[in-house]
Formats: C-alpha cells, structure tokens, sequence
C-alpha cells in the first residue's frame, strides 16, 4: 500500500492484467502509456511489453475502438487509450455493434473489451471541440456495455482490474481533472466490483449523489455542511451502466432528500436517471438537481466557472433542502 | 483528367523558370528552394510552366512578405508574453516556421467581397497563421485568446476555435478528423450553386489516419468538388513522427491513389506554395475539381504553449514531458531553422529587386508595432460577463442557468 497517483494507479492495473495475460494489448494515440510515482518504478508499458503489444497509432479513434473489439471476438483482451478530443468519435461501433454482439448472437458472442475514454470539460480555456464531460449520459444509455467512472485512485485500479478480467465491454470514463489526484492504492492486483455504488459519507438528513469528476467538489461541500451540523449521506455512483439502484433506494428511503450533482449537461444527466429511479421506489421525496447548463462550455474563465457546478452551489441547494 | 502533375521529378530538378518572363533574373531566386525542392512537373496549356509569381505585381509580393511577417510576430510577441508577463492568460499552438504556407495559398484566394462571393478557408489546426493570412483583424483574434468580450468570438472560441466568417475564416476546430470533410461540404455547395468559389482545408500529416482524410478525397474527386486540400506535413502530429500514423514518405502520394492532382511543394519558399495553390484555385473556379497540395514543413516551437512557460525550462516552448514515444531531435529543429520563410521570402524580393535590404528591414519594424499595437489594445479589453455563457445557444434566447439547483 502506497500513496499513488490516479494515473499511476490505472496503469499499475493494466500493467499487471498484461504480465498475467501475455495474449493482451494496448493501444493508444498521443498520450503514452507511462506514469511515474515518487518512490515507485516508472510504467512504461510500450518499453516492458514491447511494440507489438503496445501500440501507438496514427489518429484514429474509429480503428482503435474497433481494434480491440476484433480482437476480443479473436479470443484476445485488449483495450485502448481515447483521448478527448476522439471521445465520442468511437461510439458507432460502441453502441451499434459491440453492446448489441452479444444478445443479437444469441449469447455466442464475448465482445469484452475495454474502451478507455477521456472526459474534459472541467477548465477554463478548453471549450468546443475541446470538451466532452456529457460523454457520461451518451455511454450510460447503451445496453450491453457496462459504463463505469471511477472517482478516486482506488477504485480506479481496482475498477480497471475488474474491466480488463470483464466478458463484457467496458466503457472506463476516465475524468482528465483527476488525473493526479493522490490516494491509497494497495500494490497487488484487486478487483472493485463493477455494479456497486459507494456510499462515502453517512447521514440522516439529505442523500447527495455524484459521479467521476463532481466527487472532489461534493466531498468538499459534505465536509462544510457536516461542519455546520447537517447530516449528510454522500453516494460515489462509480457505476453508470448498470446502476446500483438499491444503495440510491436504501440510502434516500432514510433521508427522505435527494440533491444530485454533475457535470454533464442538465437534460439527461446521470443525476436525471438517479432521480427517475429513486422516484419510483421511494415515496415522499423532495429532489433537487445540479447539473451544467445545456450550453456548450465556454474558453472565458468568467463564464466557465461560472457555470460549473462547484461546492458552493451545492451547499447552498442542500441547506435550502433541509 | 490526367495526372500528369503525380509522375515524380528526378530529385535532381529545381523550380527553375525556362519561359521568357518579365523577370529574367528568377534563375538565381530559385536556388534559395533547391534544398528540398520535389518539383512533380505537371503539362500545362499554351507553354505555361505554373510559374505564376511571374504575374504578381511587386505591392502583392510585398504583402505576402508582411504577411509572414505578422504571423511570425504575433507568435513571438505572444510567446514572450508567456514567458514573462503574469497577467497573460491566452495559449497558442504555434505556426511559427509554416508562414509560408497559409500565406502563399491565402495569397491565390479571394478574400475580399461579399460572403457569397470569396473563397472558404477550414483552419483544422494552428488556426493563427491561416486566420491571419486570410486577413482576420488582428486586434480582435489577439483578444479572443485572452479571453476578451470584445474578442473576434466573443470570449467563447479562444486559440482553438477562432472563426471570422466575413473574410472567409470559417474557423477551426483544433481536431483531427473533421475539418476536411465538412470543407468538402461546402465545396459541394459551391457547385450546387454554380459558384465560382472554392473551399480550402488546412490539415496536418496526423489528419493521414482518420477516416475523414480517406472519405474527403474520394468524395471530392467523385463529384469533382472545388476542393484543395492543403496538408501541411510538418513531421510530427503532436509529440509523434508521421511514420506512425502513414506509410508513405508523401502523404500526396495517397491523394493520387484517389484520382487526384497532387503536388509536393517547399512549404518554407511562399513562390512555391503561391504558385501551386494559383494552379489548383485555377483548376477548381474551373470546374476541374479538387487538388491535393503537400507543404513540406516545420514548426518550430512545441506543440502548444501556454502562460507560465519558464524560459530554459523542458526549452520553454520545445521538448514536452508528455513526448516520450518520439520527440524532435534539437538538431532536426536547427536544420530546419536553417531555411526560414521569413528569410527566404526576404531573400527573394530582394534578388528579384522589389525591396532592398532598408526597407525589408523597414516593413518589418512597422509589422512589430502594428503587432505590438494590436496586443495594447487587446490586453485592455474588457473580460467576459459570466451571464452571457448562457446566450448564442440557440439564434434567439438564452438557456436557463442548472448549476445552482
């Protein structure tokens, strides 16, 4: 057990998956796979695992979504790295062919694969084509892949455990603003489940529920309120597809409030499916949703962080609520 | 249609004129090109050798030579704003060494007159060099990458996505894949419309890979589309060499698989780019369809640069921590540095006897103080109001504010 990096924990999982599995690949473009770790060894899968399992394309997201996928059907575990530029240039094949592989073959197909997918649109001076955090409400709605966005260093290695061993396909969200977010991460290889929730925080009062990259904000904002004599019950959704809907029912059937939080665009946002979920199960609720604006991400820094959900909404929406 | 313009050259032949022109001294000039000249001589009508600098009076020879200049130095202004002033706030992906290329194509478009009427230029990436050459303001785009309200897209762009479609910018996207194909579309209107205007893409040799390269040339050459398809192989798509990403040693080689004229020119000589885009604009306003031009090329700074970069420091603007598959050799980037544009394009008025030496020097005092000026102007600018994010999400209206629950 050590203090590692976000991106360091990730690739200590791929990199262990790769050394038991030596059938298995990686592809990515532009961003290689090597991180570093004060006190740890440098990973650098292309260098250990050479450049024919390990293999830096031209830019093309379309071949590297559709590589791994060919290479699961040839009985071969691979994934890939898609930056977020090419975030959503996969989705065709990810939606239209391996989430359907399975049921349409009548369960003779084994699609499992790991898409490895960036979300940006968490800072100033990115904006248009440059940002693409709504990719989590795109994924989320395709049967047949699982979709899951980790949230700390833990989960993500132990998340990347499970994708990789996974006979399904895997989209893996992987925020860009938690990158280098630092936690403990056990050296051995671990699996965390892929369709449990985790409850960060527990309380009485109100139930706040977030994903991925609105984590660090919510936690920060559970702290305050906790401070101020709320008792707050903070859910990690961690999984998207399929979402565990027992710990949102269990948790809010007790507080009797649900205030969810994104980053992704209002209309359809996780927090929308969270709320529809909680609705039919629980009686009495009252709800609140934070979500970006249903307006593409501006470059200005004012209007940016302006319109980003941060702590400060949340804590003044949760003491409205309670 | 022939292809003549594909069959390679000896690697031996230059550019140099053999028609009687009313320049009899371009024998000289052309040496300045002969380093990496890759003339594909191509059969042109009634004795033309596609020399077409021959024709350019000296006051547009002499705007192209400002022109690289303004290029060149707004990158160094803003790059020395990045090294040393704290209140700077925009960041750039260079063009700095690829002068050449925006301008001598840019240089062959119509620029000026009414929307319906000039050519369309796609900016896929390092949009700053092809906006300038095209002839945005250059005030407004200095302030758009700082943020500004009163910036060319108000705030909302920044480097990445700037757009001034009232001189035929159309913009950029900062992507691989896209840009191309939709230049395309608007060619395809063009012809739709019987329109004489043609649709330029810049894109680099990274955009070999995607699909949108592949699907653009196919349908531009089957609809026989007013197309030119500028690529600017400047080696490296990011921190990777273009071997990566394509097998041929001229991406134009894969344009020819589609049936379409390509040309290798020196994108650092701005006579050689002028003169193959004048032949492909020719080509397109004629109905003759799309050309493929290859700009062999460098930048010489990294891939991006951003406030705060310390001089000194991973080179300030040069090699990357993330560049650990491939990264450019110091030596490459000095060889290359070596035929600079600015240079070659001063050289080459001054052999051909529009400027001397005084007043080379002269322009290019007076392009620092118009791109000093333009930076004054633009750095007191107002900021952005946090509000209007919610606004031009729709022609009409605003969407309501979500963040606050």
């Amino acid at each position: 057990m050590a203090e590692k990096s976000w991106m360091y924990a990730v690739l200590e999982g791929v990199q262990q998956e790769m050394q038991q599995d030596p059938k298995m690949s990686w592809i990515f473009e532009l961003t290689p796979p090597v991180a570093s770790n004060p006190g740890m060894p440098v990973i650098n899968l292309e260098t250990e695992f050479g450049r024919k399992r390990v293999v830096n394309t031209g830019i093309d997201e379309n071949w590297m979504a559709s590589c791994v996928l060919g290479a699961a059907l040839a009985g071969s575990k691979a994934a890939t790295y898609i930056p977020y530029q090419g975030a959503l240039i996969p989705f065709e094949v990810i939606q239209n062919v391996a989430g359907k592989l399975r049921h349409m073959t009548g369960g003779k197909a084994t699609p499992g694969c790991v898409w490895v997918i960036e979300m940006t649109g968490q800072t100033p001076g990115f904006a248009g084509q440059h940002s693409c955090y709504e990719e989590d409400s795109y994924y989320a709605h395709i049967p047949g892949v699982r979709t899951v966005i980790p949230s700390t260093p833990y989960d993500a290695k132990g998340m990347m455990i499970s994708a990789l061993r996974s006979s399904d396909p895997v989209v893996y969200l992987y925020p860009a603003g938690l990158r280098t977010l630092q936690g403990e991460v056990p050296d051995e290889a671990y699996e965390v489940p892929l369709d449990k929730a985790a409850v960060r925080q527990e309380g009485n009062d109100l139930t706040i529920v977030s994903s991925g990259a609105g984590m660090p904000g919510v936690l920060e904002a559970a702290e305050k309120l906790t401070a101020d004599g709320m008792s707050v019950e903070v859910i990690d959704l961690r999984v998207l597809k399929e979402m565990d809907t027992e710990t949102l029912v269990n948790s809010v059937g007790k507080t009797k409030r649900l205030l969810t939080v994104d980053q992704s665009y209002y209309t359809l946002c996780p927090g929308a499916e969270v709320i529809a979920r909680v609705a039919e199960n629980v009686e009495g609720v009252k709800f609140k949703r934070i979500a970006f604006p249903d307006a593409p991400p501006p470059a200005s820094p004012e209007m940016f962080t302006w319109m980003r959900p941060n702590a400060g909404h949340i804590i003044e929406a949760a003491k409205k609520m309670v | 249609m022939k292809y003549e313009e594909t069959n390679k050259a000896t690697s031996t032949e230059v550019d140099a004129p053999s028609s009687e022109s009313r320049r009899g001294f371009l024998k000289l000039a052309a040496i300045s090109g002969a380093a990496v000249s890759v003339t594909k001589r191509g059969a042109l009508a009634n004795g033309e050798i596609g020399f077409w600098a021959k024709d350019l009076p000296d006051d547009k020879l002499i705007d192209m030579y400002r022109t690289i200049l303004k290029i060149r130095w707004h990158e160094r202004t803003q790059a020395d704003k990045m090294l040393a002033d704290p209140s700077y706030r925009g960041y750039n992906h260079f063009y700095a060494g690829q002068e050449a290329v925006a301008t001598g194509v840019c240089a062959a478009l119509r620029n000026d007159g009414p929307f319906e009427q000039i050519d369309l230029v796609y900016s896929s990436h390092r949009p700053s060099g092809h906006a300038i050459a095209k002839g945005v303001d250059i005030p407004t785009m200095v302030a758009e990458m700082d943020f500004r309200s009163t910036g060319m897209n108000g705030g909302y762009a920044a480097e990445m996505h700037i757009s001034d479609p009232s001189v035929g910018f159309i913009g950029a996207d900062g992507m691989i894949g896209p840009a191309p194909v939709i230049a395309s579309g608007s060619a395809f209107a063009f012809r739709a419309r019987e329109s004489d205007q043609v649709a330029v893409v810049f894109a680099g040799d990274g955009n070999y890979a995607a699909p949108h390269f592949h699907s653009t040339l196919n349908n531009a050459k089957l609809l026989d589309l007013p197309l030119i398809y500028v690529c600017e192989n400047n080696l490296y798509h990011q921190y990777a060499h273009y071997s990566y990403s394509c097998p041929h040693k001229d991406i134009s080689d894969a344009a020819a698989a589609y049936g379409i004229p390509a040309n290798v020119v020196d994108g650092q000589d701005v006579v050689q780019v002028y003169n193959a885009a004048k032949t492909a604009v020719d080509r397109a306003r004629a109905g003759g369809g799309p050309t493929f031009i290859e700009a062999k090329t460098y930048r010489y700074y990294n891939h991006w640069g951003a406030p705060g970069a310390k001089e000194g420091e991973l080179g300030a603007f040069g090699y990357d921590p993330l560049a650990i598959t491939s990264f450019r050799p110091e030596r490459e980037v000095r060889a290359w540095m070596q035929r600079d544009p600015v240079d070659i394009s001063r050289k080459i008025l001054i052999d051909w006897g529009i400027l001397d030496e005084a007043r080379a020097a002269e322009i290019e005092t007076e392009v620092k103080q118009e791109i000093a000026s333009a930076f004054e102007w633009a750095m007191q600018q107002p900021l952005c109001n946090p509000e209007d994010a919610l606004k031009h999400v729709f022609a009409e209206g605003t969407v309501p504010a979500r963040q606050f629950g």
